[in-house]
């Protein structure tokens, strides 16, 4: 008998209440516990034209929240990569074959192609672990723990932050370190600096795995300027160490006057029909940047402009701009363009190919990311929220590089050329976010 | 290059103990998208894609660590 | 109302929302005035020095006793507005002072909806017996006081008196309205609730107790028996359409001592029970 009135108190009282305060149906009460949980994941594609690298990339990152602002966040990435990157080697009016990064077997160029390398397939996993507790009235601390890891490629690092408020929280400033211990460890192993690129089953110039040690420093400081601005600037210093060349990357001997590559006979069981030698880059690389940013707020739409100069002591002189405008639509929808503007100057011992005959350089390397180019992303992005008011949101972008090689380097029959690959690459990004 | 970004920062250094707003004007800066980092995710993956094309990494802070492309 | 009243709202200027304040305030304290027990001459007042005659009460005093009615029958006499008197024997001081069986039986004699002759609007109380709107009049004035926010303009709002509350509508520069519940040891971390429609209300102090011999007496009392409802919570705190609404289901799930949890669960509000 209890059972069945207590079902229907809640009704009862509804009807009761309507009585005594006569004001109709009142609208349905909206009540939620903050949320404890907060899962934020993204599922990427990128890809870049003429059958380069396209990844597929899922990405997630889960944060707890505890009591007293204590958050703890994992964040897990499983990248699956295909294609080709460009080997560094110079196209030629004729075909071209080079040993492939294993030394096991070799790969054809079509004549007037750039030289991309093989393709490959790798998947890359990746784990960070971070722990974020006040310190006192004022202060925060973050720990953290990252680890990646691919076929060939072993990271493991930690980093930490410190960060206190001042002057009514209008002021943060910020110091943290990151060090890094990575691993390379290629098939068929390191291949000797400035070595040449032999024949197939050769593995005399090869080493074992190298490793590479990072360490950095930041320091920052974020202002609340007015009710609607905010704005932050960053210093910090990153230094490199160890193996910091890249195996894989390979740098044409060409003739001085001709500015072709200098021919070769390849071994009975394959090899390069061509001279080529692995790269070599310095033991050792510091980098200074200097990074400001603002967040600006206009009648409900935000503005993010960004600046960062970068430079180190490889010569390279890097800046970006970034620029984000967050247009709302409606109450739950958001549309937000973006553009990046990117330049940077080649690094000191960047040529495009060496010349065969003359003395060899301590250091060389023609992977286009150290050369000189521009880049521009263009984009936008559009976010919903969805009926249980989570998140989600859809970006698609186009990124462009286009980098010249620096006229001095142009040697003979290069100048008719497209020497430096120039990159299209598509992106888009798929992100949902839900708390419970 | 040096001396101007020293000034800059020693600018915005100077302006901050006099700067700012009352606790109870911070309702636009509480927002979401207000947030210095709006979308931990998308400026993570940023970071990574940029971070193998480019020579320069970083800037605003440190991510996830490295990974064999570059 | 015995404990501090504000109005958060998001109105476009001081003048605007010094308005809506006024217009609030002026509500609570006319509710006050009217139903509190400490005010000579209001109708509470006249009710319980009746004497034993019929006082004849206007239409916003008869539909609250309507409404206490119905929720003595609802509850099986577990609310009862005629219990006030057992206040008397206790006080909740946090010490051991647990009153004689005696005094209770005495003023048990005084307390019962059943002895009073209701028949709208005309209230017959029987002599020493007294009413006590308390239980209602904080929730009640909470409700009031949106309906009239609602009815001068769409300005989110929320009022809170003493930790009863209701809002107009969520707020516009933020998501919802966040509210915290104390937590049971007054140095831990508080629930934070995010309101953006309806009502929050509380039963039960987490302060307000006796202690005797390890037992924990709270001040919600069983008109029943005359004793602290047993094995009850500490705090209740029901989420529902308006702020009455929530008072009566929090204060009906206090008296339901150990079983609070199961009967909030067989309704379909939300609660957060603390123990």
């Amino acid at each position: 008998m209890s059972r069945k009135k207590e079902v229907s108190i809640s009704a009862a009282l509804a009807a009761a209440t309507c009585s005594l305060l006569g004001t109709g149906i009142p609208t349905a009460v909206d009540a939620q516990e903050e949320p404890t949980w907060d899962f934020n994941t993204s599922l990427l594609y990128y890809g870049e034209d003429e059958n380069r690298v396209q990844e597929f990339s899922l990405k997630s990152i889960i944060s707890r929240m505890f009591a007293d602002d204590r958050v703890l966040t994992f964040g897990l990435t499983i990248d699956g990569l295909t294609g080709a990157t460009p080997s560094g080697a110079i196209p030629l009016d004729t075909v071209q074959t080079i040993t492939n990064a294993s030394g096991n077997s070799v790969y054809t160029v079509p004549a007037g192609e750039l030289p991309l390398d093989e393709e490959f397939k790798d998947t890359r996993v990746a784990i960070t672990a971070n722990w974020q507790q006040p310190v006192g009235e004022s202060s925060q601390m973050n720990w953290g723990f990252s680890a990646s890891k691919e076929f060939d490629y072993l990271h493991l690092g930690l980093n930490g932050r410190f960060a206190k408020d001042f002057n009514k929280r209008n002021t943060t400033v910020s110091a943290g370190f990151a060090i890094s211990s990575d691993e390379n460890d290629p098939i068929g192993g390191t291949p000797v600096g400035l070595s040449s690129v032999l024949d197939v089953g050769d593995l005399s110039n090869r080493g074992g795995s190298e490793d590479k040690d990072i360490v950095d420093f930041v320091v920052g400081v974020s202002q609340v300027m007015t009710r609607n601005l905010v704005m932050q600037a960053n210093y910090s210093y990153s230094n490199e160490s160890g193996y910091l060349s890249n195996p894989f990357k390979i740098l044409s001997v060409v003739d001085g006057t001709t500015g072709d590559t200098v021919g070769r006979v390849p071994a009975p069981g394959g090899g390069p029909t061509h001279e080529f030698l692995f790269e070599n880059r310095p033991d050792d690389r510091s980098r200074h940047s200097v990074y400001t940013q603002a967040k600006y707020y206009m009648n409900g739409n935000v503005l993010d402009a960004s600046y960062r100069y970068m430079t180190d002591d490889w010569e390279i002189d890097s800046h970006t701009v970034d620029l984000r405008y967050r247009w709302p639509v409606g109450n739950d929808k958001y549309f937000e363009p973006h553009l990046r503007f990117y330049t940077q100057t080649e690094a000191e011992f960047y040529r495009l190919s060496i010349t065969g005959g003359a003395p060899l350089p301590l250091y060389a390397s023609s992977d286009y990311r150290l050369g000189n180019f521009d880049a521009i992303t263009a984009g936008a992005k559009y976010g919903w929220k969805t009926r249980n008011q989570n998140d989600m949101s859809v970006r698609v972008e186009l990124y462009q590089q286009s980098g010249s090689v620096p006229n001095g380097q142009i040697i003979g029959n290069q100048a008719g050329r497209d020497n430096y690959p120039d990159l299209n690459a598509l992106i888009v990004q798929f992100s949902y976010r839900f708390k419970k | 290059m040096r001396t101007f970004l020293a000034m800059g920062i020693l600018l915005v250094c100077s302006g901050c103990t006099s700067m700012g707003i009352e606790p109870w004007e911070r309702d636009v800066l509480a927002k979401d998208e207000m947030q210095l980092t709006t979308d931990a995710l998308e400026a993570a993956t940023d970071d990574h894609i940029y971070f193998s094309k480019e020579a320069s990494s970083g800037g605003r802070g440190f991510g996830g660590g490295g990974c064999g492309c570059n | 109302m015995g404990s501090p009243c504000e109005l958060l709202c998001e109105a476009s200027s001081a003048r605007d929302a010094e308005k809506l304040a006024t217009l609030v305030a002026a509500e609570a304290w006319r509710i006050e005035e009217k139903l509190s027990r400490y005010i000579d001459g209001n109708i509470i007042h006249q009710i319980n020095s009746a004497d034993g005659k019929p006082v004849e009460v206007d239409g916003e005093t008869a539909q609250l006793l309507d409404f206490a009615e119905t929720l003595y029958s609802m509850s099986d006499a577990a609310f009862d507005i005629t219990s006030g008197v057992l206040r008397r024997a206790w006080t909740f001081d946090g010490s051991d002072n647990i009153p004689a069986a005696k005094d209770i039986e005495v003023l048990l004699t005084l307390v019962g909806w059943d002895k009073v002759d209701w028949q709208s609007p005309q209230l017959t109380m029987p002599v020493a017996m007294e009413i006590d709107l308390g239980g209602i009049g904080k929730e009640y004035a909470v409700d009031r006081a949106v309906g009239m926010l609602r009815s001068v303009g769409d300005t989110p709002c929320l009022v809170n008196f003493g930790g009863d509350l209701a809002v107009t509508g969520p707020p516009q520069l933020r998501n919802a309205w966040t509210v915290g519940i104390e937590a049971a040891d007054l140095s831990g971390a508080a629930i934070l609730i995010e309101l953006r429609h309806g009502a929050l209300a509380t039963s039960g102090d987490v302060r307000r107790f006796l202690l005797k011999d390890g037992v924990r007496y709270g001040h919600v009392i069983d008109p029943r028996t005359g004793w602290p409802v047993e094995e009850a919570a500490s705090s209740i705190t029901v989420a529902a359409d308006t702020c009455t609404q929530a008072g009566m289901l929090s204060t009906l799930a206090m008296l339901k001592g150990a079983i609070a949890e199961q009967f909030l669960d067989s309704q379909s509000e939300q609660y957060w029970c603390r123990r």
